[in-house]
């Protein structure tokens, strides 16, 4: 304490003496430029060396030659990406990828935000019906896809035996008989881990809007609709596209889900790019034709990315 | 300013302090104790001087071996310890690593040069054709190469040597719920494909879903295993007589055909595509399915299922049984995480290792351990009256000398996989992706000569270096 009101006597002194102090005033400022840097630099090596040094060698890899037993044996013309693009697998996994997106971030944003509506609302055992939605949120996504994989086996799922306990059926039916079908059951799954995120994204959005904006439109005589479109649904925006975008990213990268329930079988027909990247480098050893489905997956990626950062950007310059 | 001195040497210590994480893996790199990643199951069992602090010159050898079961980590340490006690001079390090990650974490080391010395593994074509390995021959003692089953030791051959030595084998059969098939009115094991028609539909038809007719895995884990027991009993396989490629063979389209008959009919587990042989081993274990082809040991402990061991059905009349042996192999020094100074050195402390390995009594026990069968001739001998000597890993229960009575006469005639050949990799995943597709609807022969020609101009372009 003693040191501490000391200092600005000591300060204010050396102050009246400039030209003797000028080169520690100097060294103080470069310090304090300098100062803000330091901080930052362990996040930087750290992100340079979790982040971009992989990045780049993923890069590097996809244009190289590499053996199953990898050794990388050198520049191959960029053949990765011809073989990778003239493969129709490629193309079928590129074409789920779309729409195990599309699917899974659609209907999940459409239930959440519904959802969300409803626990916006005061009735009893509304904390309790919170926690409950937020349980799959919760849950590993692994431990998820095992049990709904559990619940689907037509051998032994517990859907078959309920439905059969209650008189629907007669017979165990295969749920996954045709690759279609197993699709749809992880686009499922998919849609009932994403629900609670969206939901509690505009749950908090919804709290946000001031009840006077509601009274408001209610004395100009709009219905729940016209307050829907023109109350709810502007205030609501910032959180939905925060949640959209961070699903879009979350879901095209999913991996457990789809690797858990079908390992991208049928005859490859249930991959997404990541399932299918995992699988050529892991299981078929061939790591040069992964980094490449690896770089143009980090393309697409990319440019989602850019579009949602151009948009937002004009939306800033808009408002303001 | 004393905030800002202390701000500093705090900012200064976090970037040392990464640097030193930093440090610290690059130097483990070169140090001989292995474990550069964390995939491992198991730690040595030895103490922590892996290295030579004794001064003396201590040869350093790591073996990876894979895990068979949830014992196999209990026999190791043992055997790592006899063999240290036994030779002092030599550093012995053994990895016990799941199947799962065995090849990640091999091709890891070898892309970073920390191989082990001797890897234990199911194929070696890859590594021959990118130089890594050693020469059965430079290391396999003559007493040991006497021991090992002819049959074995070619199966290792690719270009005229030898490069690897069998480790172990196993033996397919099939096995059938005689406790069901009898309440199903069936009274003994089918042995042609009209009688697993009959028995399948009996049981369903006696049990409706409750019971699984015949299990059936065609999943990316041993899809080629089902490729193999079909069309090998009728008369195709992977290569024909002269050894080329004969994937799209009519005796290989009709046993595709007939795959796709037994899901058809609903005579198979729901989903064949994703079920691996393991849960339906279980399901066999359990009594809910009732006739399955599978490994030889496949049978748990405590399972009180009625079972009889049958010849794989064939509608030919001639059962070919499925063999399936896996590999220990050296690796060449340059790129072994042991940077043994003396070549002649580490290839005696190998020669060792095997010696002590394939020694009658420990490779014996190790054999009931594991439930495998023996691949030298002195363990078979052995084992076929004398197996009780040892115990089951996991249990105390005896090996049973009827089991290895049994098996080690099946399989010298066993099928293998033509796994030595630089083209299997790719052979083995197009098999399975070929059944799925037939399964799935897709013409048999139209899937078959694709991956014929497929697998046809990947030969050519490897003869062509």
């Amino acid at each position: 304490m003693k040191q501490n009101t000391g200092a600005p006597v000591k300060d204010v002194s050396s102050g009246a003496v400039p030209a003797k102090n000028a080169p520690s005033s100097g060294g103080k400022q470069t310090l304090r430029k300098v100062e803000p840097y330091l901080w930052l630099l362990p996040s930087i090596v750290l992100m340079a060396v979790m982040i971009v040094i992989p990045i780049l060698t993923v890069f590097r890899l996809s244009a190289m030659e590499i053996s199953r037993a990898g050794i990388v044996k050198g520049f191959n013309n960029f053949a990765n990406y011809k073989e990778v693009l003239a493969s129709p697998i490629f193309r079928h996994t590129l074409w789920n990828t779309l729409v195990w997106t599309v699917v899974v971030v659609g209907v999940s944003t459409l239930i959440g935000f519904v959802l969300a509506m409803v626990l916006n609302q005061n009735f009893r055992g509304r904390k309790l019906v919170r926690a409950l939605v937020i349980f799959p949120w919760a849950t590993s996504l692994i431990i998820q896809a095992v049990i709904w994989k559990y619940i689907i086996s037509a051998d032994y799922g517990s859907l078959n035996v309920i439905l059969s306990k209650l008189g629907l059926i007669d017979h165990f039916i295969n749920w996954t008989s045709t690759a279609g079908a197993f699709f749809a059951w992880e686009c499922w799954v998919g849609i009932f881990v994403t629900v609670p995120f969206v939901t509690f994204c505009v749950l908090s959005g919804l709290q946000s809007i001031d009840d006077t904006f509601y009274e408001a439109a209610e004395m100009d005589g709009a219905g729940f609709w016209r307050k829907l479109f023109s109350v709810t649904l502007p205030l609501v925006r910032p959180s939905l596209t925060v949640s959209t975008v961070l699903n879009i990213i979350y879901v095209f990268n999913s991996f457990p889900i789809v690797w858990t329930i079908s390992k991208g079988d049928p005859a490859d027909k249930t991959h997404t790019l990541v399932t299918y990247l995992y699988k050529l480098s892991f299981t078929s050893g061939k790591s040069g034709l992964a980094a490449a489905v690896s770089v143009i997956g980090f393309v697409i990626l990319a440019i989602c990315a850019s579009i949602y950062m151009i948009m937002s950007l004009k939306g800033e310059e808009e408002g303001s | 300013m004393m905030k800002r001195i202390l701000a500093m040497m705090l900012a200064a210590m976090l970037v040392l302090s990464l640097a030193a994480c930093g440090g610290n893996s690059g130097g483990n790199s070169g140090d001989s104790s292995g474990g550069t990643t964390g995939d491992t199951t198991q730690e040595p069992a030895t103490g922590g001087d892996s290295d030579s602090s004794g001064g003396g010159e201590k040869v350093q050898l790591n073996v990876i071996i894979s895990q068979y079961g949830n014992n196999t980590q209990d026999w190791w340490p043992t055997f790592e310890k006899d063999f240290e006690e036994t030779y002092d001079n030599i550093d012995l390090t053994v990895e016990i690593v799941s199947w799962n990650d065995l090849y990640t974490v091999v091709n890891t080391r070898i892309s970073t040069a920390q191989a082990p010395d001797i890897l234990n593994i199911d194929t070696f074509a890859d590594y021959v054709a990118d130089d890594l390995l050693v020469p059965a021959e430079d290391y396999a003692s003559a007493d040991l190469k006497n021991k090992i089953i002819p049959s074995f030791w070619n199966a290792n051959e690719l270009d005229g040597t030898v490069w690897a030595l069998p480790i172990l084998a196993s033996c397919r059969a099939m096995f059938c719920n005689m406790d069901l098939l009898a309440e199903a009115g069936i009274t003994a094991a089918p042995t042609t494909w009209e009688e697993v028609d009959a028995a399948c539909k009996a049981v369903k038809d006696k049990f409706g879903g409750s019971i699984v007719p015949w299990g059936l895995d065609i999943s990316t884990d041993e899809g080629q295993a089902a490729f193999a027991y079909y069309t090998w009993n009728n008369g195709g396989g992977f290569v024909d007589a002269d050894g080329n490629w004969a994937l799209n063979s009519a005796a290989n389209v009709e046993a595709m055909n007939y795959i796709k008959t037994l899901i058809d009919n609903g005579y198979c587990n729901a989903n064949p595509y994703t079920d691996t042989r393991y849960p339906l081993q279980d399901a066999f274990n359990a009594g809910s399915q009732a006739m399955m082809i599978g490994a030889c040991n496949m049978m748990s402990a405590d399972s009180e299922v009625n079972y009889e061991v049958a010849n794989l059905p064939s509608p030919i009349g001639s059962s070919v049984s499925m063999g399936v042996c896996d590999r220990l192999m050296v690796f060449d020094s340059s790129i072994t995480a042991s940077k043994n100074s003396d070549e002649a050195a580490r290839l005696d402390a190998v020669s060792k290792f095997f010696d002590f390995f394939y020694d009658t009594n420990r490779y014996s026990e190790y054999m009931v351990f594991e439930g495998f069968l023996p691949v030298t001739s002195d363990s078979s001998e052995l084992l076929k009256t004398g197996a009780d000597q040892f115990t089951v890993g996991g249990s105390d229960a005896p090996g049973d000398n009827d089991y290895f009575a049994t098996f080690t006469e099946i399989l010298p005639n066993c099928e293998f996989y033509p796994s030595s050949r630089a083209e299997w990799i790719d052979v083995k995943q197009g098999v399975i992706e070929a059944e799925q597709r037939i399964c799935q609807g897709e013409d048999a022969q139209t899937v078959l000569d694709e991956l014929q020609g497929k697998i046809e101009e990947l030969q050519a372009r490897n003869e062509a270096g």
